[in-house]
């Protein structure tokens, strides 16, 4: 089967392109949806913007630093308290948010002076904090105010504080992935190699592309340490600001999610001719082969299967307990983009769950050319769906669960099917062999709920009675 | 004793207490039935305000964006409201109205919207001949006012661009403001009781919906567009909320006389008691025995927690202005004392609001302090630096950390409240909302005494 053009998209035949069924005996060399292109006004994308790209998925993750938004209070306000990536300082960057609060008349007569006020304002109300990155957002980037000028006077002014620009309008590119890209290049041109690190061991790595999402970074930081493997930077789960500016002095720069980081690493290649290494950090047998991957790197292959053997006999029995009860259950990954790829053959070979659709809004086509490569036939690959197609593909590959984002989640709950945040987690982490038991048991939980066979009962209905009766 | 009113000193915002204009164009959108609002602006502006109604309801609701993408902003958006209406008109056969709602992109870019109305109009008689939507322009660039504004101006413009002048149709037309649907059905509790035949707006008693057997989906608001077109001939109109949808209660008043009165926002029992009057007096139907019945049931409850609990508990509170100084009133009632109040944005009528007059001429036996344009770092500072003590904040879920890391008890209520489950279902208004909010009150201050061992041994014997 090719491309489908599915019955909601009868009035806009171009989705047509982003929508794949896979057979048997396809690859994509036959067929790849269109990806990373403009989104149709008035589908119902669930698209976000390029500034969330840069400052909620990957600036703001930093702990020990100040995010100031140059543009009205809504872009500060709405990309806050929305994601969760605990750290081990209090979370101070899951508590603030920071707006230059822009009025009319800035927009009128320039918002430059304001800027420079409110960066002030944050460093004084704050003063043990000294790190900050400037956003612009859609209206100050039309005005053209001069931010890396406000930023050269108020470094000056301040001789303590460091700033990082990212001039990165919600307007630019067609998704956040446009964010992500203008983040990495500007950090790796402008902050890399400014700060030297301090090395503890001859193992060095930069960890890159993960967010410490409900603590994923500690627990596989346990396993570098266990390896005896120095991670000079997280880029930038629990990461600070300075860990970020050395990442030239690492050995081997890991890879966990290329979408969102893996420019960082090919521009740290290019510059500093540090190697890099793409793993996946969800699944028992990715997570081995992880380990194994980077231990061979350093010559650490007999550590490196201690720990696999150490961690899988401590998580593989319970992991087979949820294996045994979730065999065959269907699955739906409706998310940003590379968990999809990550995923589908993870839960396949640890858990023998069947993923039957799945759906990205920002990925590129190397990203599906990576999903159809692991996924199954049979599936459905949807690149920047709306919500017509959700319902339609709900109704044709029928998951028992699906892992998507609270507001897709409060909606599959009326189709009785149950929902796992697959951004943010129910209960995490989810990497490494203990996450992905605790992937598994909010698997379970979920496809287990009662609830949901209650939902499906008209108790005016005697025949449910007798089903119920039945069961 | 006085009552200050200033602003805060700061350009800047630190944790923002409002998100911007377009959300709140949203919000009053999704409480019209068959209605897709198309958000004209960056895609964040669509997904973050749909996360955020997520978060708050638990529900999902259906919002359209038109995609700004980098040509548009260059070179003008226009086209992509036409394809937008028509792409939502051929894949939403039952949709009757679409709100294009501006954001700070395109205003600052300057699209025609009404213009583009009229070409968006031209194609729909094309293409879909026989077939009425609604097109609303709702201008709500996110550089001026925010949520608060967002949505008077979008219940302004869907009221102005529907409502028709016909019959007399003998309704009450009831603006509510940005309110829960536990609120929308308190009021209609009202209605009911008393016998008057009301259109509220904007009916978001659908948001809380039902999981069925035949998993339909009815999350949705029910204000329709015949409610909407007879808000025109109505014997009045009654708005709770001065800063949110006042602004169309006066609209109707001066374009097709229907009387109108700002009534104070229905927190406590003296509020609620004037909102009674008020219905009956445009209405002339009697208050009957029942709500006497609700009223002292109330005053019963909240009589159990005054003197020995609340009294001289000093509270902030922070939210929507109508719903704080509502809030602070109820307080009063209970013998608590509201020693500071946040309002988020720069309006410059909150200082001249006759409430406001009121608190700055009574008689207060304490210090209130009132500021405009605050933002949440207004509450964390104060308490970080001792300059107030509290014993209860009262506000939404965006300042959790404020009362986490000072240890001091909250009380959700506004918008967001999506650390606590289920309080969109619960009243805050009216006499139920009262007993209720006083309760959680009680509650609040009973849990903090047993985790902080602060005299819980005076429950032993309550």
């Amino acid at each position: 089967m090719p491309m489908v053009l599915l019955e909601c998209d009868q009035d806009i035949p171009e989705r047509e392109r982003h929508i794949y069924f896979k057979a048997p005996g396809e690859d994509s060399r036959d067929y790849l949806p269109a990806a990373n292109a403009p989104t149709i006004p008035g589908t119902l994308s669930e698209r976000g913007c390029s500034f969330c790209g840069a400052k909620l998925v990957i600036g703001g993750v930093l702990k020990d630093t100040i995010q100031m938004i140059h543009g009205p209070l809504g872009c500060a306000y709405d990309t806050w308290h929305t994601k969760r990536y605990p750290s081990d300082n209090g979370h101070f960057q899951l508590k603030y948010s920071w707006s230059t609060d822009m009025k009319e008349s800035h927009i009128v007569f320039g918002g430059e002076k304001r800027l420079e006020k409110c960066m002030h304002e944050a460093f004084d109300a704050m003063p043990e904090i000294k790190r900050m990155v400037v956003y612009t957002t859609c209206p100050t980037a039309l005005i053209g105010d001069d931010v890396k000028a406000v930023v050269k006077k108020v470094t000056a002014a301040r001789t303590d504080v460091d700033i990082f620009t990212v001039e990165c309008p919600g307007f630019a590119g067609v998704s956040q992935s446009k964010g992500h890209h203008v983040l990495n290049i500007g950090w790796v041109s402008e902050k890399v190699g400014t700060v030297e690190p301090e090395i503890t061991s001859e193992y060095t790595i930069n960890f890159i592309g993960d967010y410490n999402i409900q603590g994923d970074t500690d627990v596989l930081q346990r396993y570098w340490d266990r390896l005896g493997i120095q991670v000079i930077a997280h880029f930038t789960g629990n990461s600070t600001y300075d860990a970020c500016r050395s990442m030239h002095r690492a050995k081997l720069n890991v890879v966990n999610c290329a979408r969102s980081a893996g420019y960082i690493a090919n521009e740290l290649k290019r510059l500093y001719g540090i190697p890099r290494l793409d793993i996946d950090s969800w699944g028992f047998n990715y997570m081995a082969e992880a380990i194994r991957k980077v231990a061979s790197f350093f010559g650490l292959e007999e550590k490196a299967e201690e720990l696999i053997a150490e961690e899988t006999a401590k998580w593989k029995p319970q992991l087979d307990w949820y294996k045994e009860r979730l065999q065959g259950k269907k699955m739906a990954i409706w998310t940003g983009g590379p968990r999809l790829w990550h995923w589908t053959k993870a839960v396949e070979d640890d858990l023998g769950v069947e993923v039957v659709a799945m759906s990205s809004k920002f990925g590129h086509e190397e990203d599906f050319e990576k999903v159809i490569a692991r996924g199954r036939n049979g599936t459905y690959y949807i690149d920047d769906p709306n919500e017509l197609e959700f319902f339609e593909i709900m109704d044709k590959a029928k998951p028992d669960i699906i892992f998507t984002g609270p507001r897709v989640g409060d909606l599959v709950k009326k189709l009785h099917i149950p929902y796992v945040n697959g951004h943010a987690y129910h209960n995490g982490p989810y990497m490494g062999f203990e996450g992905f038991v605790n992937m598994a048991r909010d698997m379970y939980n979920a496809t287990h709920n009662p609830l949901f066979r209650l939902a499906a009962i008209d108790i005016r209905d005697d025949r449910a009675l007798l089903v119920e009766e039945a069961a | 004793m006085t009552c200050t009113i200033e602003s805060k000193e700061r350009g800047g915002i630190i944790n923002p207490m409002y998100t911007c204009q377009p959300a709140g164009g949203q919000y009053a959108s999704i409480g019209v039935k068959d209605c897709i609002p198309l958000v004209h602006g960056g895609q964040g502006c669509t997904m973050f305000v749909r996360l955020l109604f997520a978060q708050h309801f638990k529900e999902n609701f259906a919002v359209a964006s038109s995609s700004v993408h980098e040509e548009a902003a260059v070179f003008g958006g226009t086209k992509r409201i036409v394809e937008g209406v028509e792409v939502l008109a051929r894949r939403y056969p039952e949709l009757r109205v679409i709100p294009i709602i501006t954001t700070c992109s395109t205003e600052v870019i300057g699209d025609d919207i009404e213009g583009t109305i009229t070409a968006c109009y031209k194609m729909l008689a094309k293409e879909f001949p026989g077939r009425t939507i609604h097109l609303v322009p709702v201008h709500t660039p996110s550089f001026k006012g925010s949520q608060v504004s967002g949505y008077d101006e979008a219940v302004k413009s869907l009221v102005k661009t529907l409502a028709k002048k016909e019959q007399p149709a003998g309704k009450l037309n009831v603006f509510p403001g940005w309110v829960n649907p536990g609120d929308v059905a308190e009021l209609k509790f009202y209605l009911d009781e008393m016998g008057v035949d009301g259109t509220i707006l904007m009916d978001t008693g659908r948001f809380d919906s039902p999981m069925l057997p035949d998993k339909s989906l009815q999350t949705e608001g029910s204000t329709t567009v015949e409610d909407l077109q007879g808000t025109a001939n109505a014997i009045g109109s009654i708005a709770l909320a001065r800063y949110e949808g006042a602004g169309a209660a006066d609209y109707l008043k001066n374009e097709f006389g229907v009387p109108c009165i700002h009534s104070p926002t229905a927190y406590g029992i003296a509020n609620t008691d004037t909102l009674l009057r008020n219905i009956s007096q445009l209405t002339g139907k009697p208050i009957p025995e029942s709500l006497v019945w609700e009223r002292g049931r109330a005053l019963n409850a909240l009589t159990d927690l005054a003197h020995m609990f609340f009294a001289d508990k000093k509270v902030a509170i922070f939210g929507h202005p109508d719903m704080v100084i509502g809030l602070a009133q109820f307080c009063m009632e209970v013998e608590m004392k509201p020693v500071l109040l946040l309002f988020g944005d720069d309006n410059g009528r909150y200082k001249r609001d006759p409430r406001v007059a009121e608190l700055k001429k009574a008689n207060l036996d304490f210090d209130m302090e009132i500021v405009c344009n605050a933002d949440l770092w207004e509450l964390e500072r104060r308490i970080k630096e001792k300059t107030i003590e509290l014993d209860l904040i009262m506000g939404h879920s965006k300042g959790r950390y404020i009362a986490i890391d000072a240890n001091i008890p909250m009380v959700r209520v506004g918008f967001p409240t999506f650390d606590r489950a289920g309080l969109q279902r619960h009243p805050t208004i009216g006499y139920r909302g009262a007993m209720q909010l006083g309760e959680t009150i009680a509650n609040t201050l009973f849990a903090h005494m047993e985790y902080t061992k602060d005299r819980e041994w005076i429950l032993n014997t309550w």
